[in-house]
């Protein structure tokens, strides 16, 4: 329903799928969005924690996703893409901006600890 | 280098995943894999398989619905193997808290699941597991099909040597054929003289059974010959007994009728299958038949064992045998007109007499597992009625009606599989208990053990009992009323679900009676079989039998003066009353063959008329309490006398006076005729259910018959005789060997031990039923007395009787149990036809007997109502009325 999907808040792998994909652009599918994760989060997540997430992400109606050829690196097997909707950027970017709001000034004491 | 991904991992991630996510996440997978494994092979395996675990686990969700129940996720998004692992450890726990309960169930299951099992395992043996031979499904029997008209109703009977040889060299479609019987020796030489039985068998018999020895060699052709025949291969039993297992054994030298045998090999043990009798003997020596035995056409006296051409069918083997059969008739019409070939499979030739006991047996103890069915799901219904808060709580708390079901119905396999161990072990112990019992009464019984299908089916009992048994509680506790549940607050002894229980006990009942019916109408064709009028009294009567070896006992002469002898003195015993020799006693077989009149011109054997011959000696009939009824007995000293019974007289003279008369026996001599000098009752020398057959008695002074049954009758009881007689038989020849030591009561009870089995056998499950039943209707009496207890103080304290309650339960219990006596009586009436074949003397709708397992159904009932209706009627209103 459109009214709670405005209103829910991300959540903390939400976000982190999310940036996945904005990050990867045009070429984000599950296996480079888990690996981006990894790389950067140090989070060794699972590739159904992964799909699980964008497929609740695109029924929110932050992400949409499309079918891609299939590859002989994945066993002939197609990729399923997703690029961020409008709404996943503002969602995103909302999020970013009360993470950031709420850090700020306090960078040091984030390090120190 | 690609490499690929573990296989299972993948197949498991396939067959578990969604279709819409499978490419997605099982690319994605391979992909980074072929990326890791560029680094590292092994990290790269084992993260692929913690991937999938982790998949498996947990897989991705879909938003649209999955239609399985068992994947209807729940507010955390429960994967299938999660609920299940939960609903396991819950439902252990649970049946932990209920100690008792649980108990009482898997109690109940492993009565009717190790019933089943034992079962299982004698059918499996005996009917589904192949015989121990090589290619067994290509060994055949051949027998002669006799003429009809002379041997109503035989259609197996054993073959002549002359036509054996024939067969052997005209069919084409069997590998190789042999011919063999049986033959007894006298073995001497170490300590007491001992019977052996061998088995006498033509060259190519360890061929045809594909057998070969443990240690030596078996009968090349050239041993199949008079000359060179003194060779003897032994049985595995027989080596250790009398070698104890001795390595050099090969070369040594038996003592066989006074003759020196060369053992020239040892069979392996599993060569001996008891119910084929010729490989479970002590040893075997070559057949060894001389020209003229082998061109003996008309006595039938041989086995033909075969192995068929691979490909080709039974079908196809009787249809050449016909061909030769007829071409044979043609070629010999005065000895063969008429004689046919039968080929009959030897696993049917082992099996067949006991299919039908067993697989009625088997239906049997299925019904006695269905009576426990109900009987559980009556336990496991009281069990959910009575958690009817916790279930109604987690409905609230949003479980589905499929959830609560799912964990029901594995709360009732978790039992179902206990009780299935139980069963297993119960019928392990019971099969291992009855084995001595199980050898005397059924072939290949020493093959009887639990193997992979048996477990198998174990298993799969268990499952279908607890799916049975747990799905209609779960079904009915899943609908409960949420809100009247919660409502009731802490009690959960409202009379709620009666209408299923009632169910139940009509199904109980009415499988009981089924099952009961069955096991009185054995009992009494059993009964009827015991009393059947044999036309002799085997009661205090002693047989025992006495072979002279033919090496010893060379002329007429010195046999009948053995016999006369013995039978002399055996009379002379203190106690004895009389005493008599025949050759077969009665209800044991024996020979039939035609006879032919004097003065009537002999016919071709097909239309002789064929009769029982046994030869007998005085003091016979009054030994067996034959009554005379014209002329006179045998006396010492006649010559070639012969008495007929009533029948043989009716069927060969009609109404005339055979006394006096002569008759030719065309087998044992063409001229040698034997008068006729008495008439005697009819006696009935085969089967118990069949009708007696016509029967001659013959006798002469100078005999050469040298095996002989004697009947002692006592005026003691007969065994303390055996030791007597005896030494009566030893005082005269150390060295001969004395058999079949037994009484004829005996005897005749050795006859019905396939009756008795089955009797024995339904009899136990029908009590097993009954008392189920009974359990089963006092569990649920109890229950609805508990719940209708406010009522029952209500009506109490208005002032019914302590007679109007019990009346009141009383007839609570009996309303389903006449409607279950009455479904069981028509599905009695309707198994009746199925029991036809296995019942003697009485009728398996016979109305008496169904009233009579009515009467005790219904009785039992009462019984089980009596103690429900005796609490109901101490319940003291007051106190009933202030705790509602």
């Amino acid at each position: 329903m459109w009214f709670k999907s405005k209103a829910s808040a991300l959540g903390d792998f939400e976000q982190l799928v999310l940036f996945g994909v904005l990050r990867l652009d045009e070429d984000a599918y599950g296996a480079a969005i888990r690996q981006e994760i990894h790389a950067r989060s140090g989070r060794d997540v699972s590739i159904n924690a992964v799909y699980t997430t964008l497929d609740r992400l695109e029924a929110k109606g932050l992400l949409r996703s499309w079918v891609g050829e299939p590859t002989p690196q994945r066993g002939g097997r197609r990729r399923k893409f997703y690029a961020l909707r409008p709404a996943g950027v503002a969602a995103l970017g909302h999020a970013y901006r009360a993470f950031t709001a709420m850090a700020h000034g306090l960078e040091r004491r984030l390090e120190t600890k | 280098m690609k490499s690929s991904p573990p296989r299972l991992a993948s197949w498991l991630l396939t067959r578990r995943l969604p279709a819409e996510w499978r490419d997605f996440v099982v690319g994605d997978l391979e992909e980074e894999f072929q990326n890791r494994s560029a680094a590292s092979p092994v990290g790269a395996w084992r993260w692929y398989w913690r991937q999938t675990i982790r998949c498996l686990a947990r897989p991705p969700r879909v938003r649209s619905h999955s239609s399985s129940f068992l994947y209807s996720p729940g507010p955390k998004g429960d994967s299938i193997l999660r609920t299940l692992a939960a609903d396991l450890r819950y439902a252990v726990r649970v049946l932990f808290r209920a100690p008792s309960f649980a108990l009482a169930v898997i109690a109940v299951l492993a009565v009717g699941i190790g019933a089943n099992t034992a079962i299982f395992s004698i059918v499996n043996a005996v009917l589904l597991r192949p015989l121990s031979f090589d290619e067994p499904d290509r060994l055949v029997r051949l027998f002669h099909e006799p003429p009809q008209a002379a041997f109503p109703g035989i259609h197996r009977f054993s073959v002549s040597p002359a036509n054996f040889y024939d067969w052997k060299h005209d069919a084409r479609l069997f590998d190789s054929m042999a011919i063999y019987r049986f033959r007894q020796f006298t073995l001497t030489g170490g300590g007491n003289a001992e019977a052996v039985v061998a088995g006498a068998v033509g060259a190519d018999f360890f061929q045809v059974a594909r057998a070969r020895p443990a240690m030596g060699r078996v009968f090349v052709t050239e041993e199949d010959d008079p000359a060179r025949a003194h060779v003897v291969v032994l049985s595995d039993g027989f080596w250790k007994s009398h070698f104890a297992g001795a390595r050099d054994v090969v070369g040594r030298t038996l003592r066989l009728d006074s003759e020196p045998y060369t053992v020239i090999g040892v069979m392996p043990v599993r060569f001996s299958v008891a119910s084929w009798a010729i490989t479970a003997r002590d040893m075997w020596v070559p057949l060894a038949y001389t020209e003229a035995q082998r061109a003996v056409r008309e006595n039938h006296n041989a086995q033909v064992i075969a192995r068929l051409t691979p490909g080709v069918s039974v079908t196809q083997a009787q249809t050449e045998m016909d061909v030769i059969s007829k071409r044979l008739e043609q070629q010999y019409p005065q000895a063969n007109a008429g004689w046919g070939a039968t080929v009959v499979p030897l696993q049917e030739l082992i099996v067949g007499d006991i299919r039908m006991t067993l697989v009625m047996l088997l239906a049997a103890v299925g019904l006695v597992l269905l009576i426990a069915c109900a009987n559980v799901g009556n336990l496991l219904f009281a069990r959910a009625l009575a958690r009817r808060k916790e279930l109604a709580i987690r409905s609230a708390l949003g479980a589905g009606r499929a959830r609560v079901f799912q964990q029901l119905l594995i709360e009732a396999l978790v039992l179902a599989i206990a009780g299935g161990l139980a069963g297993l072990v119960l019928a392990r112990t019971s099969l291992t208990a009855g084995a001595a019992l199980l050898a005397n009464q059924l072939p290949r019984a020493e093959e009887v053990t639990v193997d992979a299908r048996v477990l198998l089916f174990v298993v799969a009992a268990s499952f279908i009992t607890g799916i049975l048994a747990g799905a209609v509680p779960a079904l009915r506790a899943g609908r409960s009323d949420l809100n009247a549940a919660l409502k009731e607050g802490g009690r959960s002894d409202s009379a709620v679900g009666i209408r299923t229980r009632r169910v139940l006990i009509v199904c109980e009942v009415a499988l009981s009676l089924v099952l009961l019916m069955g096991a009185a109408v054995m009992l009494r064709s059993l009964l009827a079989l015991r009393h059947v009028d044999t036309g002799f009294d085997p009661r205090n009567v002693l047989t025992l039998r006495v072979s002279l070896p033919e090496t010893k006992y060379k002329t007429p002469a010195e046999i009948s003066a053995f016999f006369e002898t013995a039978l002399q003195r055996i009379r002379a015993l203190p106690g004895v009353q009389a005493a008599g020799g025949v050759d077969d006693l009665p209800v044991t077989g024996g020979s039939v063959q035609p006879i032919v009149l004097e003065g009537h011109t002999e016919l071709l054997p097909r239309d002789q008329p064929t009769v029982a011959v046994r030869k007998a000696t005085p003091g016979y009939l009054r030994a067996m309490n034959i009554p005379l009824v014209g002329g006179r007995d045998f006396a010492d000293g006649d010559v070639a006398v012969m008495l007929v019974s009533r029948a043989a007289a009716k069927l060969l003279w009609g109404d005339a006076d055979p006394i006096g008369r002569r008759v030719t026996l065309p087998l044992e001599s063409k001229t040698a005729a034997k008068q006729v000098i008495g008439i005697v009752g009819d006696v009935k020398q085969g089967e118990l259910s069949e009708e007696a057959m016509p029967t001659v008695y013959e006798y002469t002074r100078e005999h050469t018959w040298s095996s002989f049954a004697f009947a002692v009758r006592t005026a003691v009881p007969p065994l303390s005789l055996a030791q007597a007689s005896a030494g009566v038989v030893r005082a005269i020849d150390p060295e001969q060997p004395i058999e079949e030591m037994r009484t004829m009561d005996r005897v005749l009870d050795e006859t019905l031990t396939s009756q008795r089995f089955s009797a024995l056998l339904l009899g136990l499950f029908a009590v097993v039923a009954l008392a189920l039943a009974s359990v089963g209707i006092y569990s649920v009496l109890s229950y609805i007395v508990r719940g209708r207890s406010r009522e029952i103080g209500i009506r109490t304290a208005l002032g019914a009787q302590t007679a109007d309650v019990v009346r009141l339960v009383i007839r609570e219990g009996m309303t389903p149990t006449i409607i279950g006596i009455l479904i069981g009586a028509v599905a009695a009436l309707a198994s009746a036809r199925v029991m036809q074949r296995l019942v003697f003397g009485v009728s398996p709708s016979d109305p008496l007997t169904l009233a009579a397992v009515a009467g005790t159904l219904a009785i039992v009932a009462v019984m089980a109502s009596l103690v429900p209706a005796y609490r109901a009627s101490r319940l003291d209103p007051l106190q009933v009325l202030r705790a509602n």
